[in-house]
């Protein structure tokens, strides 16, 4: 190998060298973001957990059937890296169809001297449900939402219609450790392909310093390195062992 | 890779699982089993193992969570495991803070350098 190239291939380890410093660095910031974000939401589910109750935040409240509202995309790099996005559905709007509404009848008591109300060409069907939702105090029949049944409901509804803000907190928290966790993911896939480019480039160099006559085996031992990695280096290098 | 998106997995504790499924990853039906796995104090290691193992089979799980003390009783899974998807995160839990010297990732990248290599 000429003297150009050798100087090629220690520039790349030094850049590639940067890099991999660069990235743990910034893989320890988000970590340590992520970590305390985590714990932030567990004090969050504890506040609410004490003001609803043991038993009211727990496993017994998962819904029977769930629908994942965030998902993750991956994507492989050129340079044998994946990158993670997430993306996040957007919830039904509270508008229904008719097929979500079952009829619930609401017993309850009668008021006294109910109306009796004269059945004339001007009274039309609606304007008589309109009366009767709002005078009389009787059994009513009002369509609600079939709330327990809809898989792809907000996880918040599984504590109850009205939730303690700490809950809300901890689902804040917890969606920001979702989209942390792709970037972390990112990196680590990052951290350990530059380890392998780096580690191939260090060989290849002490395989070079061979062939020039010097002893690889007082420099670094390259049996740290796999066997893969031994026969990618050796077919990039043509050496004969 | 364009397409339906993948899930996010997570084995941890109680808390750590509700406040991930609060958070909208959990997916539960008749048909597929649950992506989440809640250990609790009588879960067994090989149960732990198992559902690790089949997670990491499934192709439609993108990156699974797990608490380090959870995986530090799998670690010979956790470090068996050297295939980028799905990608495995361990994250602290309550009793069990988050220790960097454990994690299986930075120790398959701690060991880059010996002092001979910069002579």
């Amino acid at each position: 190998m000429g003297g150009s190239e050798v100087q090629d291939t220690r520039a790349n380890m030094d850049e590639e060298l940067l890099r991999f410093m660069d990235l743990l660095e910034l893989l320890e910031k988000k970590r340590e973001t992520l970590n305390s974000l985590i714990e932030q939401g567990w004090f969050s589910i504890t506040k609410a957990r004490y003001s609803m109750g043991n038993k009211h935040v727990s496993a017994l409240q998962y819904a029977s059937e769930m629908v994942p509202l965030v998902c993750v995309h991956t994507k492989a790099l050129e340079n044998g890296e994946v990158q993670f996005f997430t993306e996040r559905h957007i919830q039904k709007s509270s508008a229904e169809s008719s097929d979500d509404l079952l009829p619930v009848e609401d017993i309850g008591p009668q008021e006294e001297g109910l109306r009796r109300r004269n059945k004339t060409k001007k009274d039309t069907p609606e304007k008589k449900d309109t009366e009767v939702a709002k005078t009389a105090k009787g059994p009513e029949v009002n369509p609600v939402r079939k709330i327990d049944q809809n898989p792809q409901q907000d996880p918040l509804k599984w504590f109850g219609i009205l939730v303690p803000q700490p809950l809300k907190q901890a689902q804040s928290s917890f969606k920001q450790v979702i989209e942390l966790s792709a970037e972390i993911a990112a990196l680590q896939s990052a951290v350990l392909r530059t380890r392998q480019k780096l580690r191939l480039s260090l060989a290849k160099e002490l395989n070079s310093e061979k062939s020039l006559g010097k002893s690889a085996k007082e420099k670094c031992p390259t049996s740290d390195l796999t066997v893969s990695e031994q026969k990618e280096c050796i077919q990039q290098n043509k050496i004969v062992v | 890779m364009a397409g339906r998106g993948k899930l996010i997995a997570v084995i941890g504790d109680e808390d750590t699982c509700t406040g991930f499924l609060l958070g909208g990853i959990g997916e539960l039906n008749k048909n597929r089993k649950p992506n989440f796995l809640v250990v609790e104090k009588d879960t067994s290691v090989t149960e732990i193992e198992e559902t690790f193992k089949s997670f990491l089979a499934r192709n439609d799980i993108g990156i699974v969570l797990i608490n380090q003390f959870i995986a530090e009783m799998i670690r010979h899974a956790i470090d068996g495991h050297v295939q980028s998807i799905p990608a495995v995160l361990e994250i602290p839990s309550k009793e069990h803070p988050y220790d960097a010297s454990k994690d299986s990732i930075l120790r398959r990248a701690k060991g880059m350098f010996s002092a001979e290599d910069f002579r």
